[in-house]
Order: structure tokens, then C-alpha cells, then sequence
């Protein structure tokens, strides 16, 4: 009928403006890009093939991601896919820019990660009952994780096979693969779930308020604690701390968002500053790392040779850097994983600063904005807010840590830096994130 | 040109390529938060109202029957309706009231007797206005449209 046909329309009209965002973006990331490869390519002055290829992969996969996307997900946040992208082929790029140093080649096996990345984002995306499954079999998931985490006290090791680095990783033949990456996606989905199920609990309905406390009694939080706790207790005695400390955050947030009781945030802030003493007189690695943060300058060509480098790969970069391939960014020690930010700070500036800090705020307030749009379920809600918090606290505690404004934790800049693992956990994530803005009714409650 | 030039001329690129990267996320974020708080206010505001009329002596009185109009208002004797109206000349689904781009339109959804505007037989959408009378089967309306 004509009306409902006007309807219609302005619906089709409102897809048609969510696409050309979604392509406006691509096309304008490609143009960055580009530029930067050419760029890349005369300032060494030799025309590699592989910079390109890797340029034709990533477009490939754009194409291919929203071509698919489009059919199987038509009504996802338009943002989403895109911002990952234009993160992972900037991570790629800087990391093919720090190449010179690095043995075998980083950039190409991160192109084979991102292609890999985006088809298991793909598959996620498009599994209908993929949120279901996460709810349903919380338990299995969760034995399946903590299971790899034990062999990787077991068995694990390190790529670099430096004695004394941190064993974190799977081995498999030359493909190295760190288990407590997907151990944060399947944390925050268990808490998720097991909250949604004590959702009227928690929000302590019926109850006074000086009886508030009451509602986390340990019936209920029990069975969190203790799972979280083992899962943290693993981590610190696998020296991760910067994914325990991760995961110790997302939970008392999530805990927080539940319950919408806001002494939790007072008890979390003091229960994150014990644990910080406790880790500070236990680890020697802790010890280390507070003191370089108060000072690094005592230290600046030992222990705190990585952080001072960092820092002056900041001042150097300036407003709007040194332009790429024309910094000396490689001075800073295993820039391309956890430093990649003082890299592109150094060769983008403060402009590629603000862009990177855009790009993941961005897609951490679309992942909080699809949550807020779940109403009446409590399972969905938290699982976005989950998993939107696991991005933007691990960058937080990444750029803070270069930056030399919070104590330095080992995490991956997510989208960025290089790793295997940490990409397909993040592509994974964003999948989760698609279906779940796909499914949230729109403001007006139409679906 | 020396590859000084070209160099510049690339950084140059790249950094507006941000520029523009950085503008189309704010003019996205603007437009979806826009469309949501015109859409949360439009939930809010009040159009007008439809209100019964009778006929007596040839001329029309209201019942005191009045229904707020809402952006898409639907009329007919079934109890889904926006104004469910207990009249036998009416049918389940009789016909639609809506806004679309700041036009009132009517529209009959193939009822057995009709619907008027003003004592016309509407075939196709029509627009209508403040103070129009809106027949359906015996039922009347006047439209009072808040500005």
C-alpha cells in the first residue's frame, strides 16, 4: 500500500545512507593506504612487490567482507567493519615500515592473519545462533580455555626463544598461537551469561536499600569468583599480567553494569590497588616496571631503554610526524608488537595519534551504543558491553603504558600491533559486535 | 621533481587522508545520533487528535470521543486498531492516518463502504488538513492537527 511503501522507502533510503558510509570509508582508508606504500617505496628507494600485495590483500578482503556482509548481515552498524579494517592495514603497513630489522617477514605472515581474520569474522557473523551457543555451552567454553591455558603452563613457549621471556605461547611447527586471547572472549561471555541468569538478583529488585549488599551474597557471586579467580590466578602465574589485570577490570565493570550499584566502583578501585601492591612486592617484573614508570631517566640505556626510546619517538614525531619510512622508529625494541603506537606517533604524529585514538573510540562507543539498544536483554547487553570494554580498556592500558602515563602492562594494541592470536581474537570480537547490532532493534523498536 | 617533492606531496596526502577519515566518522556519528534523538522526540510529541462527530440536524456536534493522532494512526472495527470504532458500517481494517514528509495522508484500505473526507469518496492517498471531516462507514471524525 502507498504509505507503507512511503515507509519502506525511507527505511531503504536510511540502508543506502549506512552503505555509503561504510564505503566512503573503505575507499578513503585504500587512498591512505596507498599513499603511504608509495611513499614507503620511494623513500627506500627500491620497488618491492610484497608492500603491494599486501595492499591487494587488504583490499580484497574489504570487498569480499562487505559484499558478504551486505548479504548475510544487511542491518549491521555500518562503522564497525570498516574501522577494523583501516586499524589492521595501518598496523600492516607500519609493521612492513619497521621491517628492517625484523627476521622473518612480519608483515607478510600479518597479511596471511588478517585474511584469515576476516573469513573467521565472516563465518561468526554469519552463524545464526552464534550468541545462543555462547550462552548455552558457557561451561564447555570455559573448560576448553582454562584446559588451554594449563597446557601453555606446560608446554608453552616463546617465539623468540629468549631464555626467560614469558612462555605464553602454542607452538605448532613455526605458527605460535597464545591461548589467553580467545580465554578473554569466552571470560566475558560466561560472565555475561551467568549474570543475565542472576539478572533480577543483582539488580536486587524487592530489596530496601541498606539491604543492598545483601544481593551479592556469595550463593551469587560465588561461582563467578570462583572461575574468574582461576582464570586470573593462571594468568599471574604465567606472569600475563597485562591480560589479568585486563580481565580483572572488564569483571568488576560488568559486575557494575549489572547491578547499577555504585559503591562496587569504590570496593573495585581499592581491590585493583591492593592487588597492585601485592604485585608490586611479589614480581619482580612489577617492581621493575612501577619504577621505570616513576622514573626512567636513572635507567634510560638499561632497563628503561624501551620506554625512554618511546618517548622520544613522540617528541620526534611532532604535529604531523616525520612522514613514513623517515623516522627512525626502530630504535625503540620490539616496536612492531606492543610499541607500534610510538612507531606511528613518530612517523604520523599527532595527527595519526588522534586518528588511532578515534578509530578505537569510535568503535568502543558503537559497541556500548548496540548495547544500550538491547532492551530487556540482559544477556546481549552485557556481552556488548563486555567485549566493546575488553578493546577499549587493553588500548587504554597499551597507549597509557607507552605513553608513560600509567605503569607499562604487555598487552597488544589492538588492530595494530603484530600478532596472530591478538588479531583473530579482535576480528573475532567484531563479529560478535556486527551480530550484535544487527539484532538490536532500531530507537523506534521496528525490526 | 626530486623525490623530496614527491615525498611531501604523499605525507601530505596521507595526513588529509586522516583528515577526511576523521570527518566522515564525526559526520556519521552526528547523523545517527541525530536520527535517534529525532526519532526519540517524534515518540514524544503531540500531533493532534481525532475527534467524534455525530450528525444531528444536518449539522456535526462532537461526541467528546477524542484520540490522540499518532505519526501512523490506523482506523477500523477491529480492537488492533490505533481507534478501534464500534460501528457495523466499518470494516476490520478500514483505513490508515499517517504522517509522511510533514504531510497528513489518509488512505482506505479496501473497506467494504468506504471512506470519506469532507463527504467525498477517497479511491487513492490523499492529503488532508485541520478541520477536515473524515468519514469512516457511519463514524465521523474532525482532524485538529497542534501546530
Amino acid at each position: 500500500m502507498f504509505i507503507e511503501q512511503l515507509a519502506l522507502d525511507q527505511r531503504q533510503a536510511a540502508l543506502a545512507r549506512q552503505r555509503w558510509t561504510e564505503r566512503a570509508l573503505l575507499i578513503t582508508a585504500w587512498v591512505f593506504l596507498a599513499a603511504n606504500t608509495l611513499a614507503l617505496s620511494i623513500s627506500r628507494g627500491d620497488f618491492r612487490l610484497e608492500a603491494w600485495w599486501h595492499l591487494l590483500a587488504w583490499t580484497v578482503c574489504a570487498i569480499a567482507g562487505v559484499w558478504l556482509l551486505d548479504k548475510r548481515l544487511p542491518r549491521r552498524d555500518p562503522l564497525l567493519f570498516p574501522l577494523a579494517l583501516i586499524m589492521t592495514g595501518w598496523g600492516i603497513i607500519a609493521i612492513e615500515r619497521l621491517e628492517e630489522r625484523l627476521e622473518p617477514i612480519f608483515a607478510d605472515r600479518q597479511t596471511v592473519w588478517l585474511i584469515i581474520s576476516v573469513g573467521a569474522m565472516l563465518i561468526v557473523a554469519s552463524l545464526p545462533q552464534v550468541l545462543r551457543w555462547l550462552r548455552v555451552y558457557r561451561y564447555t567454553l570455559l573448560v576448553i580455555g582454562l584446559a588451554l591455558l594449563v597446557s601453555t603452563i606446560l608446554l608453552g613457549s616463546n617465539p623468540s626463544a629468549q631464555p626467560g621471556a614469558p612462555e605464553l605461547w602454542l607452538g605448532f611447527g613455526t605458527v605460535f598461537f597464545q591461548p589467553s586471547e580467545p580465554l578473554k572472549i569466552i571470560l566475558v561471555a560466561f560472565l555475561a551469561s551467568y549474570m543475565a541468569e542472576q539478572y533480577p538478583a543483582l539488580r536486587a529488585e524487592g530489596l530496601e536499600a541498606e539491604h543492598r549488599l545483601l544481593s551479592l551474597s556469595p550463593r551469587i557471586l560465588g561461582p563467578i569468583l570462583l572461575m574468574w579467580g582461576l582464570s586470573v590466578v593462571f594468568l599471574v602465574w604465567q606472569r600475563d599480567l597485562g591480560t589479568a589485570i585486563l580481565i580483572f577490570v572488564v569483571f568488576l565493570t560488568l559486575l557494575y553494569v549489572a547491578s547499577g550499584y555504585t559503591p562496587l566502583l569504590l570496593i573495585g578501585a581499592v581491590l585493583v590497588l591492593i592487588a597492585g601492591i601485592a604485585a608490586y612486592q611479589l614480581f619482580a617484573v612489577v617492581q621493575l616496571r612501577v619504577d621505570i614508570w616513576i622514573n626512567p631517566w636513572p635507567e634510560a640505556s638499561g632497563d628503561a631503554y624501551q620506554i625512554v626510546q618511546s618517548l622520544f619517538a613522540f617528541a620526534s614525531g611532532g604535529v604531523f610526524g616525520q612522514g613514513i619510512g623517515q623516522g627512525a622508529p626502530n630504535n625503540i625494541p620490539v616496536v612492531h608488537s606492543d610499541f607500534i603506537f610510538a612507531a606511528i606517533a613518530e612517523e604520523w604524529g599527532l595527527l595519526g595519534v588522534i586518528a588511532v585514538i578515534g578509530c578505537l573510540m569510535t568503535l568502543v562507543t558503537r559497541g556500548l551504543r548496540s548495547a544500550t539498544l538491547q532492551r530487556g536483554r540482559p544477556f546481549t547487553a552485557l556481552l556488548a558491553v563486555g567485549l566493546s570494554l575488553l578493546i577499549g580498556l587493553q588500548s587504554l592500558l597499551i597507549m597509557g603504558g607507552v605513553l608513560k602515563l600509567i605503569p607499562l602492562t604487555g598487552v597488544t594494541l589492538p588492530f595494530f600491533s603484530y600478532g596472530g592470536s591478538s588479531l583473530l581474537t579482535n576480528f573475532v570480537i567484531l563479529a560478535l559486535l556486527l551480530r550484535l547490532s544487527s539484532e538490536s532493534p532500531s530507537p523506534t523498536g521496528e525490526r | 621533481m626530486t623525490t623530496e617533492v614527491i615525498l611531501l606531496i604523499l605525507r601530505v596526502l596521507a595526513g588529509l587522508a586522516l583528515l577526511v577519515l576523521l570527518g566522515l566518522l564525526c559526520f556519521a556519528l552526528w547523523r545517527d545520533y541525530r536520527s535517534a534523538a529525532n526519532e526519540v522526540e517524534a515518540r514524544r510529541r503531540v500531533y493532534g487528535q481525532l475527534i467524534r462527530l455525530q450528525k444531528i440536524d444536518g449539522t456535526y456536534t462532537p461526541t467528546g470521543e477524542t484520540f490522540p493522532l499518532l505519526p501512523l494512526t490506523s482506523l477500523g472495527r477491529s480492537p488492533t486498531n490505533t481507534i478501534a470504532i464500534n460501528n457495523d458500517f466499518a470494516s476490520s481494517e478500514h483505513a490508515l492516518v499517517a504522517l509522511r514528509n510533514g504531510q497528513w495522508w489518509l488512505e482506505d484500505r479496501q473497506s467494504r463502504n468506504g471512506t470519506t473526507v469532507n463527504g467525498i469518496a477517497v479511491s487513492q492517498p490523499i492529503i488532508i488538513t485541520d478541520g477536515d471531516i473524515i468519514g469512516i462507514g457511519a463514524a465521523q471524525f474532525r482532524l485538529e492537527l497542534d501546530h
